[in-house]
Parts: C-alpha cells; structure tokens; sequence
C-alpha cells in the first residue's frame, strides 16, 4: 500500500518543518511543535519494530516467570502456569499481543518482588530488564526550546 | 502537622525562552485571551493586596517558553498608592491549564516567606493566588531577580575556574538551604516534619504517585521498589531540602548565583536527598565537572561545609531514589499526554533501568 504507513509518517514530518513550521512564531507553540515532529520521526522508525519487539518479550518474559516459578506464593503460580498454559496470540494481531504482554508484565512485576528469590534468579530479572530496555523500540525524543523571535 | 506535600513539578524543565508578547493592562478590558486574563487577573490581584493601589500597569509580559508543569511569565509593573508610586520586576508562576503534575503555590510562598533575611538567595515573594480566584488557576508572585539560567553551565563555555567556582558555590547553597533553621522559621508548621525516616516518607508519597499515574505493568520500577523499601536508610538529620537542586533552577549572574528558584518542591527531609540528586549518575552532565567536580569531590566539599558523615551506602540509595522519582515524574507526563491534559509526549523512561540496576548492584 503506497504511501505505507512509514512513507507517509516521513511525509507528514517534512510538511510539519518546512510548511507548517516556519509560520509558527510564538516559541512556547514552536517548542511544542519541534517536539511533536520528532516524536513522528522516532516513531517512524519504531513502529515497525514493535510487533517482534512484543513477540519476543512475550516469549523472554514467559520464560523468565517460569525460571522464578519455584520461589513464588501458590496463588501467583496457578496465574503463571495459566498464562503458560495458554496459547501464543495470533502473529498478527498486534491488540493481542499487546493485551498478552500486558498480562506476562503484570504477573512478572508480582513476582520480581517475592521474597523467596534467590541470588541466581535476581540476576535472571536483571538481565531481562537491561536487555528488555535495550531493545524498546520507543524512546523519548528530547527537543531543545525554541529560540525568542529576533527583534523588530 | 499539615498534610505531606502534594506533587511537586517535573524537574526536566528545558531552559526558559521568553516570548514577545507585551501588553499594557488598560487596553484588556472585555477580552480573554491568555495573557489578558493574567493581566486581568494580576491586576485585581494586587488591587486585592493593595486596596489604595490606582494606575496599575504593567509592561513587558512575556511567558517562557519553557516550563512543564506551570506557566512562568515576567513583567514590569507600576502602580500609585497611599505610600507613592512604585515600580517592581516580577515573576508571575502560575499553574498550567493542563499541569504535568500537582503543586502548591502555598508551600512555595511559605518557604519564600521563611527564607526572607537568611543566608538562602532567593526570590523576595509578594503575593499569592492560592485557589486561582483572580488569576484561574494557582499563582505565586515575586520579585524577579537579575542573571539566567543554564542548566549546563557547569559544562558551558566558561573558563574552568570559573565554572569550579561556580561548582563551589553551588554546593554552598545546598549547605546553606540545609543549615536554616527551619523550627524557628516556622516551616514545620508549613510544610509538615517527616514522621519517621525521611527516606521512607518520601518513598510512599511517590510510590502513591506511581500507582495513581501508571497505565500498565512496569516490572522494572516495582522491583527497584522493593528495594528501595528494603533498604531505605535512617537520616542523620531533618532540613529544609530543595527538591530539585540543579543548576537550571538558579539565576547566575557573572560569577555570582544570585537566586535559588523553584522552590515548590520544597520539604523538610533528608539532606542527603539534595546530595543524591545531584550525585546521581544519570544527571552528571548538569552536576558535574568531568575530571574536576565529581561524586567525590561533591561529597568532600559538602562534609566540609556541613560537618555531616555521609553514609556512602545511604548517598547510593538517594541516587537510586532520584532515578527511580524521575521516571515516575516521566510516567506522569505519559498519563497526561494520554488523558489529553498535556502537549509534550513522553514514553516510558526505560533509560533508567541500567543506571538504576547497577547502582543496586554495587551499594556499599
């Protein structure tokens, strides 16, 4: 489909700098504007990434709950061993990959805080954390403010 | 004791940047664009304060550019009464419509006040607009002091000496803040004293925070959670601490710091708080001078002017602390931006995570 969804994110970016932008002189809206284009432009290249970006999680943080398995309360791990249990989301069905990233997450954030975990396994939760943050596809785009307007 | 501090602002702000936009009050009368309500409503404001007052005018409003949890405008005004005529530089902050997060115009004017006549260069205060009658949303006004801010002057284009001198100085402000005596000042009644660890206050007045801003799971930050509740470290003493002390949040002028703003996130706590927020990894491009003025020296020179220990394990939980504050700070913007409340878009801060696992880590 042309213009994908990539080109015509590109797009709406250079038509924000070189038409919109330059009529734009109050600098409180300048700076908010300069903020939003980059955050297009982070975007363009992130979105394409997010669908593997959640696969994967989905698939490291699965294997993370069970490695955690054995030094978690009974009723957390009846919730692992359901969400074990369940069936991978469609590939292509990026609400439901969201949905189950948001359900390993929250059983993940309930187990990394047991009491019962022993040195191998905080080291396991480190490294999937700094590996994870390694590879989020979106990132915050900071923006310097805009300059005041020349004077008349 | 009143109640523990609501949220104070997002201290990210990017450096100020006026805007030209000046405006006389006397041609404002049946409009209601921005800047004409503040005009509107500063001048009832201080024909409020000032029943005698006649003449008010203002000149030179401009709002910054910068800012993200409140608006910041400057303005000259003038006005005649009982006592004559007079001229004053101010500042007028006042909540954003959208505000990134929850603060007290009241405890900024009550240190203020406190701060009057001590050792702490800061802004002489005016007036206040606590519940935004006059001016629609919360306000503070105060004198504006002369110099600029630059949140990397530390790291600027000045001489070396220079920006080491300044680096001192620094420092001897924090220590200043952290010597007032804020009993006989009144603060406690104000800003309310800590009941129990300092650390552990703060902990669960931002944990609140967190729970209240987040939109999903953050495995990350619940697992530096507990161990900052873990590990949460007794203080050695309660002060005044500033809450945000950074570079960017004072007036230089030459060589010479000439005020100490923002004082919104202002409570009586531990003064390693201060310490570990400009000794924290993640900001030593603002706090530090690489080679010259880092942890080490930081830490010395502070021992030296207040005569304190600094525990290195506790110092290291602060500087964890501070990481994990900002990205729920970050996680705030996120809330907002998605409630449609704010225009800047933030994602969920996992440049943290690292800095922050690391630090765990390798505590003392």
């Amino acid at each position: 489909m042309r213009p994908t969804a990539e080109e015509q994110l590109q797009g709406t970016c250079r038509i924000l700098e070189e038409v919109v932008a330059p009529c734009v002189a109050d600098p409180f809206a300048r700076t908010i504007l300069d903020g939003l284009v980059a955050n297009l432009r982070m975007l363009t290249g992130a979105l394409p990434a997010v669908p593997g970006f959640l696969r994967h999680d989905n698939a490291t943080t699965l294997r993370l709950l069970a490695t955690l398995r054995d030094a978690l309360a009974p009723a957390l791990v009846a919730r692992i061993d359901q969400a074990l249990a369940a069936p991978e989301p469609d590939v292509a069905d990026g609400a439901a990959q969201e949905e189950r990233n948001r359900l390993l997450r929250e059983l993940l954030a309930a187990a990394v805080c047991g009491a019962g975990l022993t040195p191998d396994m905080h080291s396991a939760i480190v490294q999937h954390m700094t590996e994870r943050a390694s590879r989020v596809p979106m990132r915050y785009v900071p923006t310097a403010p805009a300059p005041p307007p020349p004077q008349q | 004791m009143p109640a523990r501090r609501e949220i104070p602002r997002l201290p990210i702000d990017p450096p100020m940047s006026p805007i030209s936009a000046s405006i006389d009050a006397a041609t404002t009368a049946g409009t209601d664009s921005p800047i004409e309500l503040v005009v509107a409503g500063l001048k009832n404001l201080i024909q409020h304060a000032i029943p005698s007052a006649r003449d008010i005018a203002f000149q030179g409003l401009a709002r910054a550019a910068g800012g993200l949890s409140r608006e910041n405008w400057s303005l000259d005004a003038t006005w005649t009464d009982i006592d004559g005529a007079h001229a004053h530089r101010l500042m007028l902050m006042r909540d954003a419509a959208g505000t990134l997060l929850n603060t007290e115009r009241s405890r900024e004017f009550a240190v203020l006040k406190a701060l009057e006549g001590s050792t702490v260069v800061a802004p002489l205060v005016h007036w206040m607009d606590p519940d935004g009658r006059f001016l629609g949303a919360p306000s503070v006004v105060m004198a504006r002091m002369p110099g600029s801010c630059d949140y990397m002057i530390l790291n600027g284009n000045r001489a070396l000496p220079d920006r080491l001198a300044l680096a001192r100085a620094f420092i001897e402000l924090m220590a200043n803040i952290h010597a007032l005596d804020w009993r006989a000042r009144g603060l406690g009644e104000s800003l309310g004293v800590p009941e129990g660890s300092p650390a552990r206050v703060e902990l669960r007045h931002w944990e609140a925070e967190y729970r209240r801003v987040q939109l999903e799971p953050h495995p990350e930050l619940d697992y530096v959670l507990a161990w900052l509740a873990r590990t949460a470290p007794p203080a050695e003493t309660i002060v005044l601490v500033h809450g945000d002390f950074k570079p960017g949040n004072a007036l230089i002028e030459d060589r010479r710091i000439t005020a100490k703003l923002d004082w919104e996130t202002a409570h009586l706590g531990d003064p390693l708080e201060d310490l570990g927020w400009v000794t924290n990894p993640v900001r030593r491009r603002e706090h530090q001078i690489p080679g010259h003025w880092e942890r080490r020296q930081i830490v010395a020179a502070y021992r030296e002017l207040t005569g304190r220990k600094v525990s290195e394990t506790a110092l290291t939980w602060w500087n964890v602390f501070s990481c994990w504050k900002l990205a729920v700070i970050q996680l705030t913007a996120v809330n907002e931006f998605v409630a449609g409340r704010y225009s800047r878009v933030f994602q969920t801060p996992s440049w943290l995570f690292r800095p922050m696992f690391q630090m765990m880590e390798t505590a003392p």
